[in-house]
This record gives C-alpha cells, structure tokens and sequence, in this order.
C-alpha cells in the first residue's frame, strides 16, 4: 500500500466522476492532438514535396495557384509558357534539370501529367529523394515526335482555321509514337489499373469531361513517395500534343484546366509550367527576376510560397486548437469543481489519514496526485483518440490532397501536449488540496461529524 | 510525576505534566477542557481513564496522539516532548509510536480489511517487514482471517472494530490510544472486542490507554483512573 494506491482508491471510489472528468479532458486533448498531428503531417508533406523544386516558372497569375497545380496537383493551371523558354533553360548553365510539364486531363479523376521520363528517373522531387519503381519502367518519350505533333496540330489547326477539309487524324493510328503511362502508388490501387492495361484518358481534371480517343499502355507503376504525386498520372508529353480533337479552332489545344474542372486552351508549343533544379543557389534569384521582367511567365519559389500559406492556414489552426485547449481548461475547472465537492464529503477519510500519520503536506500531495492522474489519463487516453480521429480523417485527406498523413506517427509536441495536461492537473487540484489541507483531524474523527 | 508502576523499572511511555487545554466558545470565553497536573503510564502498562460525557477524555487522547497541541504544560511520549514538535514531526511520530482506536472505528470505507490495517503502515517512515504478511496475521489475530478482503461496509461492527485494532497494531505502537472503543457495540462484541484489544497490547508489549464512562469497561482494568483526580 503506498500513497498511489490510495490515490487510485480514491478514485475508484469516485469512479463516475473520474471517468466524466477523464472522458472530458480526453476530448480535448484528443481534438488538440488531431490538429496538430494533421497540421504537422501535412505540412511536412508539403514541404517535402517541394524541396526537390527551387523554380517553377509558368505563366503570369497567382504564384500560390501554380505552385500548388505543380508541385500538389491542386487547383488550376496558371495559364501556359511556351515551349521555347524550357530549351532555353534546359541549356541555360545555371539550371542543373528542367523539367516541363502539361497538365488538363484525367482519369477517374487522377490528373495525367504530360513530362519527360527523367522528371521519374532522374529527378529529385524532396531532398535527396528519387522516385522508384514498384514495377515497370518509366515511358519513353521522343523530342522529335514532339515536335512533330506540333507540327501535325498545327497544320489541323490551320486548315480549320482557313475552311478547308481538316486532315484525318486517327486516334488508332499512332505511327512511332508512343502512348505510354506511368501510375503514382495511389492512382494504380484507386484505378485497378496494371502494367499493360490500357485507358482512355478524359477531358479536363474532374472525372466528368468527354473521353479522349487514344490509349494510354500503363507501363510503369512508382512506389508510394507519400506526397501528390502518388495519386497522378504521368504520360510521355509527346503523347500529350499527340491527342486529336482538342481544336477548337485556331492554333490551339488545351492544356491546364479551367478552375471549373474543365479545359482551357493552349497555344500550340506551349506547357503547363516547368520545374526547375538551380546549379547553385546564387543563381535562383538571379533567374527568377530574369524570367519576372518577362511579359508572358513568372517565376516563383515553392518554399516561399508554401510558407505564406501555411501562414494563412496556421491562422485557421490556431483557432481549432485555441477551442480544443479551451475544452481542456474548461475540462481541467470540472475537475477542480468535482474534487473541490468531494472534499466535504471526504473530510473524515483525511481526518483518519491524518490519525494514522499523514502529514498535511501528505494529505494535500494526495489530492493534487488525483488530479494530476485524472489529466494524465485523459491526455494518454486523448492522444491515442487523436490517433485514431487522424487514422479516421486521413483517407479523406489524402483523397482531397493526395497527403497521407500516418496515424502511426508521433511528433515531439504530443509530449509537451501531455505534460501540459498534467500540469493542468496539478494546477487544478491545488484549490481542492489546500482545502484538505486545512481539515480539521479532531473535529472530524469524532462521531458527531 | 508518577513514573513507573509497581515492579516496572521502565521509564514511563507516557507522562503529562500541567497539561492545560481549552476552547473559545462562540462567544470567545475560554473554555477549559483539559487541565492534568501529573500522569504518568508505565511501558505495557493498561489504564482506563473515566470521566462524564464532555470531560474532555477525547481531547485529552488527541493532545496525547498529537493531532491536538496543549495550551501549557509537556506531554511526553516515549521519552519525546510532542508538544513541543513541529506539526509534520508529531504526525511522523504518531504514526511510528501510536496506536488508535476509535468509537467509531474510522475505517475507510472504500477500502478492505487488509488494505484498512496496510495503511497503517504507509506514513510511518522506516516501518521496515512485510507489511502484507504482518497485516494478515493481525487480523488473522483478531479473527478476522477469513475476511481480509471484505470492506468494512461487509462487516458487522464487531468486526470493524477489530479491523482498526488491527491497523492500530500494525505498527507496534508502544502505546495504544483507545477512545470508548466498545461504546458503538453490543454487550457481548464490547467485551470480546475490549478482551482482544487488552491481550494484543499485552501480547505486544504495548501500553494501553483508553477512555471510558461505561463502569462495565472499567471493571477489566486493574488502574482506573477518574479525568477529576488528575486536575
């Protein structure tokens, strides 16, 4: 028997009120921790999905809106740049890799990227991070049947324009070209879809544009990297410009996406954007501002970007977590309240603690215990139900953001949350304490009281 | 000051000397409840001391337990001036020295029998033994071997008194406190209860001293000692 024990006692005794007390404190801590595991999970993510980039460069608008359709495959394109500015970095001596990409189609909702095979082989989309393959190989991807394509979409572009006979084009008929696609870890297990399977992709980013004709070969599938680009699909960009039936007339074929979800137009030798890998970071501010002065693209810096709008978000998350650390205050005043009422009907149980031998310091160390364990049992209990809200909410949330953020994680902070909450403990059961503490043994151990 | 009983060569385990203690009634009148000019108990030495209802006999148990401080005078205990301890000592003291047994038994209510006599244990510092093994045994002493894990609310109130004269031993205390212990009993649990808490004193070498106005409980106590004599 030690001092614990009868502290444990104690509330068993009370076991109602302590399991009211427990369940509020654990709401709290449970909702606290949710916050912060997924506010710390995703932002993480975010941040390592961005390291591998130090530019994106596409056209003027929002630097946010590009950086999140490039780097998170969210939101809409900016609009395009040409496909004259990526030679131009791709032999600029600064720039280590560039990187094009073009974006406006889908598959069951899964965006189609049009890039390069070494954006899957040879770039480091985090820090020090490649893509690897669970199985298959990247697409291959021919520069001349680019250019071809863009060629052959102009010259259908031009007829239309002029009123005459627009040239066939055979969806079926690819000649040389390849139709080649490479699925993220979470786009090959939402579709089903196997390496030598064949889809159609469909217009725009949302699942309810009109199919395109061509098919794409699934001939490579990535292991999971836990960011965006799991949930993508990447093709070679020669099949992208290779796809008939995007004019509308003009020198145009769409590219990029409309905020609505459906396809916007792109002139012909134009791309979504371009990521790009500085030689050395002297050099990043230098070509920013280069390609800033341009009238027709901008150039941004993901990390700057993503910092702003986790300082939007953080705003918003302060205010989630400001409610759910009032629940434990709140929760933490209950407990106060509930020991604080025990105590009148407890004075003759410390009275004969004290006859026995407790000291008053023993008596107050007791009561302050119980509080303490309640909190600390209520944050143990609410950090393993954060866990499980976040073990809840992250199929939604990689669904959304194609962030899987893992229940199984622990972070440094749900320590300090738990301590926090014990000293919450402490500090509410001070009030009760100092009230046993000043019971009357005498009074109390006689049979009139 | 009495210090020795006949045929014991053995410092007194208790001695008061002008003791003095009072209250201030509502109306701040000092009101004296306790005034001892010599007392004096040999070590494993029993002693009943008598008065009315209101005499003070309670008082005087709780200013001899330490749970009270005398306005004048020096309580001895064991050789130890506890009036003149600092509060936190005389509660390390008690809880090393003192036994004490209650009319209304003062078990705590969420606990077991056994769990009741191992708190006797938890606040007295250096108390070394299996404090489990000896708890059984006291309450297997007292009859109560069958029901060590029942809470007092599952015994009858014989059984709760020898609970607490259990937990009062656990212990060994070198003397016993008892405060009208039989006086919530019935006639034949009071002298069962009163026999036991005799013997297991004498048995542990454990001085009683215990309070009473029932001249039934006076009668199985060879020193009787009236609160009016000691003024």
């Amino acid at each position: 028997m030690t001092v614990v024990n009868i502290v444990i006692k104690n509330m068993k005794q009370r076991g109602l009120a302590t399991a009211l007390t427990t369940f509020s404190v654990a709401l709290g801590i449970a909702l606290a921790a949710a916050i912060l595991l997924i506010r710390n999970g995703v932002q993480s993510r975010f941040e390592r999905a961005y390291a591998g980039y130090d530019l994106i460069i596409g056209a003027k608008g929002s630097p946010l809106q590009l950086t999140l359709n490039t780097v998170y495959h969210l939101d809409a394109s900016t609009g395009n740049v040409s496909w004259q500015l990526y030679e131009l970095l791709d032999l600029d001596k600064r720039v280590a890799r560039a990187v094009p990409f073009a974006v406006g189609d889908n598959y069951k909702g899964h965006r189609i990227i049009g890039t390069i095979p070494e954006f899957l082989t040879e770039f480091e989309f985090g820090s020090g991070r490649k893509f690897g393959f669970s199985q298959g190989r990247a697409f291959r991807f021919s520069e001349s049947a680019l250019l071809e394509a863009f060629e052959e979409a102009a010259a259908r572009a031009k007829a239309a324009r002029e009123g005459k006979e627009p040239l066939k084009h055979d969806p079926h008929d690819h000649g040389d070209n390849v139709f080649e696609a490479v699925l993220g870890a979470t786009a090959a297990r939402a579709t089903g879809l196997k390496i030598g399977d064949k889809f159609q992709a469909a217009h725009g980013v949302t699942d309810d544009g009109h199919e395109h004709d061509e098919q794409w070969e699934v001939v490579g599938i990535l292991e999971p990297s836990g960011t965006a680009h799991d949930r993508a699909i990447f093709i070679n960009l020669d099949s992208f410009y290779h796809i008939g039936g995007h004019e509308t007339g003009g020198e145009k074929l769409h590219a990029g996406a409309k905020p609505e979800g459906g396809a916007q137009e792109m002139e012909l030798g134009q791309i979504s954007s371009i990521a790009v890998k500085m030689r050395a970071p002297p050099f990043l501010f230098m070509l920013k501002r280069q390609i800033d002065e341009s009238p027709d693209a901008m150039a941004v810096v993901p990390s700057m970007e993503i910092a702003k709008l986790f300082s939007i978000i953080g705003n918003i998350d302060r205010v989630l977590l400001a409610q759910a650390i009032l629940i434990v205050i709140v929760a933490g005043i209950a407990i106060a309240a509930s020991i604080y009422n025990s105590i009148n009907e407890r004075r003759r149980e410390i009275a004969i603690l004290r006859a026995l031998g407790a000291r008053r310091a023993t008596v107050f160390a007791i009561i302050v215990l119980e509080a303490a364990l309640v909190c600390a049992l209520g944050g143990a209990l609410g950090l393993a139900g954060g866990h499980l809200l976040v073990a809840g909410a992250a199929g939604a949330l990689q669904e959304a953001s194609g962030f899987a953020v893992s229940a199984l994680e622990f972070h440094k902070i749900e320590l300090w949350l738990w301590l926090g909450c014990v000293i919450l403990g402490v500090v509410s059961g001070l009030g009760p304490a100092a009230r046993a503490y000043r019971t009357d043994v005498a009074q109390n151990l006689s049979p009139t009281t | 000051m009495r210090a020795m009983s006949e045929g014991n060569n053995q410092p007194p385990v208790l001695a008061l000397h002008d003791v003095r203690k009072s209250y201030r009634d509502p109306d701040a009148v000092p009101l004296e409840v306790v005034r001892i000019k010599e007392f004096s108990l040999a070590a494993g030495e029993q002693a009943a001391l008598v008065g009315r209802s209101g005499s003070g006999k309670s008082t005087l148990l709780n200013l001899v337990a330490g749970i009270l401080t005398p306005d004048a005078g020096d309580i001895m205990v064991c050789g130890e001036n506890i009036s003149k301890l600092s509060e936190a000592k005389r509660d390390r003291f008690r809880a090393a020295h003192l036994g004490y047994v209650f009319q209304t038994f003062n078990l705590l209510q969420g606990f077991t029998a056994l769990e009741n006599v191992l708190l006797g244990r938890v606040f007295a510092s250096g108390a070394g033994g299996d404090a489990h093994e000896r708890a059984t045994k006291l309450l297997q002493t007292v009859g109560l071997g069958e029901r060590l894990h029942h809470k007092p609310r599952a015994l009858s109130m014989g059984e709760q008194q020898r609970a607490a004269i259990a937990r009062a031993l656990m212990n060994a205390p070198h003397l016993m406190l008892a405060d009208e212990p039989t006086a919530n009993l019935d006639e034949p649990n009071g002298v069962a209860v009163l026999g036991l808490l005799q013997k297991a004193c004498m048995e542990n070498k454990c001085a009683l001293l215990l309070v009473t106005h029932d001249p039934d409980v006076m009668r199985g106590f060879s020193r009787v000692v009236g609160l009016e004599e000691l003024r």
